[in-house]
């Protein structure tokens, strides 16, 4: 069994609201492993993106626990929790959220900003990032330039920047038409199987859920007891299901046979 | 891609903000760099007047204090005014432009005066116009009119070794030449004016009520009102004779044995004499103080606008830092809400506090720099127009030494300051501006730092 990187135990959060209590979440016990890829699916407010921001450290609950790589991070103090995110965690947005008067490999360099790396250490591991989402070509382009697939091909290259425990995917593919979602999710398969990278993705569609190796389900805040074992699609649709042969995230067609990704 | 490159593409994507943020700091410091050498401009002129008036009180005071014992007797009421030089001088002259015709007296009454009981000398004189006439324009604050003056004034003087060695009965300021002398006939001195007028020189013959006199010397005139005098110096003699006045003068200047006759002798002559206006030591002092208390008066005003340009300029200057500092908060306060979403990623891919805020503050400063850059620009070009504009102007008359036997007192000139800018008041100044800047974006960047992450991520 791969290696323990986060836990949470009896997670609660409640936002207050107008002299009201919401409850976000409530009681939520997760273990996230090495290498897992895990999407967590539920209805618009049922807490998803609530959850996430507890992972990432971006907020801190009411109640429990976040164990990460053995510490409680709901003990360090706000302006402390920089360091954890900066080096142990990897953000991708809905909405990208790449700076605009930034190129390409400028947004990938941007969370080495404070690293001991070097100028060009930082532009090397940015192009290398860039290489493997497929825009080794694009590195100068700003994002505006950018189709959107592109750009959240940009921001999960910046997500792993500093090589971090995980990547937080919050509705990666909810500002994506059809084609280009599948295209997203095929990167993070892809990165989950080649780089062991491990991922945690919120969505509230099943099919890209499906691309997952664990299905959770959020609902009222809760997390449901049945778990979906993923069909991890997203490691096999790298490989042609015609003829077998290996894929890029950005092929839309296999380049040996022709046949439709 | 280092925080000082962000900051500058950030402020260059916003380029009509950054404009108008620039060109308002821009002013606000160029007022900053224009008013304090105005106010110093103001202080020197302020200051530079009131000497002259200093020196030229002190200087007519001495002069009348050594006439203690004189006793002027004119035939014009122009006479007697406390100018310097009291004797010999032109000041008695009527105003320039009312053509009064000059009366005289016969010198039988100096035999008379001179047997009064007290009366020491009378020296002569013999004071008349040019028998040609100029017309002149004259610029005043009531506008523009011509006049008729005569092109100079004739002073006959009694050319005696002891007059004068004892009486300033000559002017003394010899610019090229020489001074008349005892016996000296057929030569003239000429103010400086008049030799310019013209076009002579030592040495040159001028041509007086048709009689031909060389010029032996041009001096410099002490009055330099608004209607300059322009004066030939000439033994009496030939004064009286060419001017067809033969033993007759205009003047007498007439010294008792002691100050304490003065009075009673000055009481015998006008009442012999109605047609003389006899004025004494005492009445010229009564002038000079009745002078002395207007031009106090003129100085207070001086250094009540002084006081007036102090406390204006304390009050644009306070306007210009406030308004410097409130720009660059309030603009940088709404590109921190403006931009509140970016800031909650770059807290999420993890920026410290310290590395959101020194972003902010950076542009902050960056906005402020360019600003100081513009605003010397604005300051070296139109810290004159500036100055004018903010600056109260300062009133005092026209020229800086004048006397007031020639000087109309209704003619006050209103000085705009002449602005110098200092060089180290303007780097002063550009620190300045970069602080101020640096502390209106302190607190955007502050709560920019403190911005929640969560919260700025849902920002729309």
């Amino acid at each position: 069994m791969s290696e323990l990187i986060l836990k949470t135990e009896e997670l609660g959060k409640v936002f207050r609201l107008g002299g009201r209590s919401i409850r976000a979440l409530s009681d939520v016990g997760l273990q996230i492993r090495k290498g897992d890829f895990i999407s967590i699916m539920g209805p618009s407010g049922s807490g998803k993106t609530t959850l996430l921001n507890m992972l990432g450290c971006l907020d801190k609950p009411t109640k429990g626990k976040v164990i990460f790589d053995g510490a409680d991070v709901t003990k360090v103090s706000e302006k402390d929790l920089y360091k954890i995110r900066r080096h142990k965690v990897g953000f991708v947005f809905q909405t990208f959220n790449l700076m605009p008067y930034l190129s390409a490999i400028e947004n990938v360099e941007l969370p080495m900003e404070g690293t001991k790396k070097s100028r060009d250490e930082k532009k090397q591991r940015a192009r290398e990032l860039l290489k493997l989402v497929g825009l080794a070509e694009r590195e100068d382009h700003r994002p505006h330039r950018l189709s959107a697939g592109e750009q959240q091909r940009v921001a999960v290259a910046r997500a792993l920047a500093n090589n971090p425990s995980i990547v937080l995917a919050d509705e990666p593919t909810g500002n994506l038409d059809a084609k280009t979602k599948y295209e997203v999710v095929r990167l993070l398969g892809k990165l989950n199987t080649e780089q062991r990278t491990t991922i945690v993705m919120v969505t509230h569609d099943s099919q890209i859920a499906a691309h997952a190796g664990r299905m959770l389900f959020l609902n009222d805040g809760k997390l449901l007891a049945k778990e979906k074992q993923g069909t991890h699609l997203a490691k096999d649709a790298l490989k042609c299901s015609n003829c077998g042969r290996e894929t890029q995230p950005e092929d839309t067609f296999c380049p040996r046979c022709g046949k439709k990704l | 891609m280092g925080t000082l490159t962000r900051a500058i593409r950030n402020v260059s994507r916003r380029k009509a903000r950054t404009l108008l943020v620039v060109i308002a700091l821009g002013f606000s410091m160029a007022i900053m760099i224009s008013i304090p050498p105005g106010i110093v401009a103001n202080q020197v002129s302020t200051q530079g007047l009131t000497e002259n008036y200093n020196d030229m009180l002190t200087s007519m005071q001495e002069e009348i204090n050594k006439t203690a014992t004189l006793i002027e007797c004119s035939t014009s009421s122009g006479q007697g005014t406390p100018s310097g030089p009291p004797t010999g001088g032109p000041q008695g002259m009527p105003p320039f432009g009312s053509q009064q015709e000059t009366v005289f007296v016969n010198v039988t009454v100096v035999d008379e005066i001179r047997s009064i009981a007290g009366v020491k000398e009378i020296v002569e004189f013999l004071e008349t116009s040019s028998n040609e006439t100029t017309s002149e324009t004259i610029s005043s604050p009531r506008g523009e009119f011509t006049v008729s003056r005569p092109i100079y004034t004739i002073t006959g003087v009694s050319l005696n070794s002891y007059f004068i060695n004892n009486y300033s009965i000559l002017p003394t300021e010899i610019t090229s030449g020489r001074n008349l002398q005892e016996a000296d006939s057929r030569v003239v001195l000429l103010s400086s004016n008049l030799t310019s007028y013209l076009g002579l020189g030592v040495g040159d013959q001028i041509d007086i009520y048709g009689e031909s006199f060389t010029v032996v010397g041009i001096f410099e005139p002490t009055s330099q009102g608004r209607f300059e005098t322009r004066i030939v110096y000439m033994n009496i003699s030939d004064a009286q004779v060419v001017t067809g006045n033969m033993g007759n003068v205009s003047r007498l200047d007439v010294y008792a044995d002691n100050a304490s006759d003065v009075d009673g002798i000055a009481d015998v002559i006008e009442a012999t004499y109605t047609d003389l206006y006899v004025t004494t030591y005492r009445e010229r002092l009564a002038s000079l103080e009745g002078m002395q208390q207007r031009y106090t008066e003129m100085l207070d005003n001086a250094q009540a606008t002084i006081a007036q340009t102090q406390s204006t300029a304390t009050q644009v200057i306070i306007i210009a830092v406030a308004a410097t500092s409130l720009i660059v908060l309030f603009v940088m306060l709404y590109t921190v809400r403006e931009r509140t979403k970016e800031i909650g990623t770059l807290k999420a891919i993890g920026f410290s506090n310290w590395n959101v805020m020194s972003q902010f503050m950076l542009e902050g400063i960056l906005i402020s720099l360019i600003a100081g850059v513009v605003g010397i620009a604005i300051g070296s070009v139109a810290a004159p127009t500036l100055t004018s504009l903010l600056l109260p102007r300062i009133s005092m008359f026209g020229t800086q030494r004048s006397f007031p036997g020639t000087m109309d007192p209704g003619t006050t000139v209103s000085q705009a300051v002449t602005t110098t800018l200092d060089p180290q008041w303007m780097l002063l100044a550009f620190g300045i501006a970069v602080f101020l800047g640096s502390l209106g974006s302190l607190y955007p960047a502050w709560r920019a730092s403190r911005t929640s992450p969560m919260e700025a991520l849902k920002y729309e």
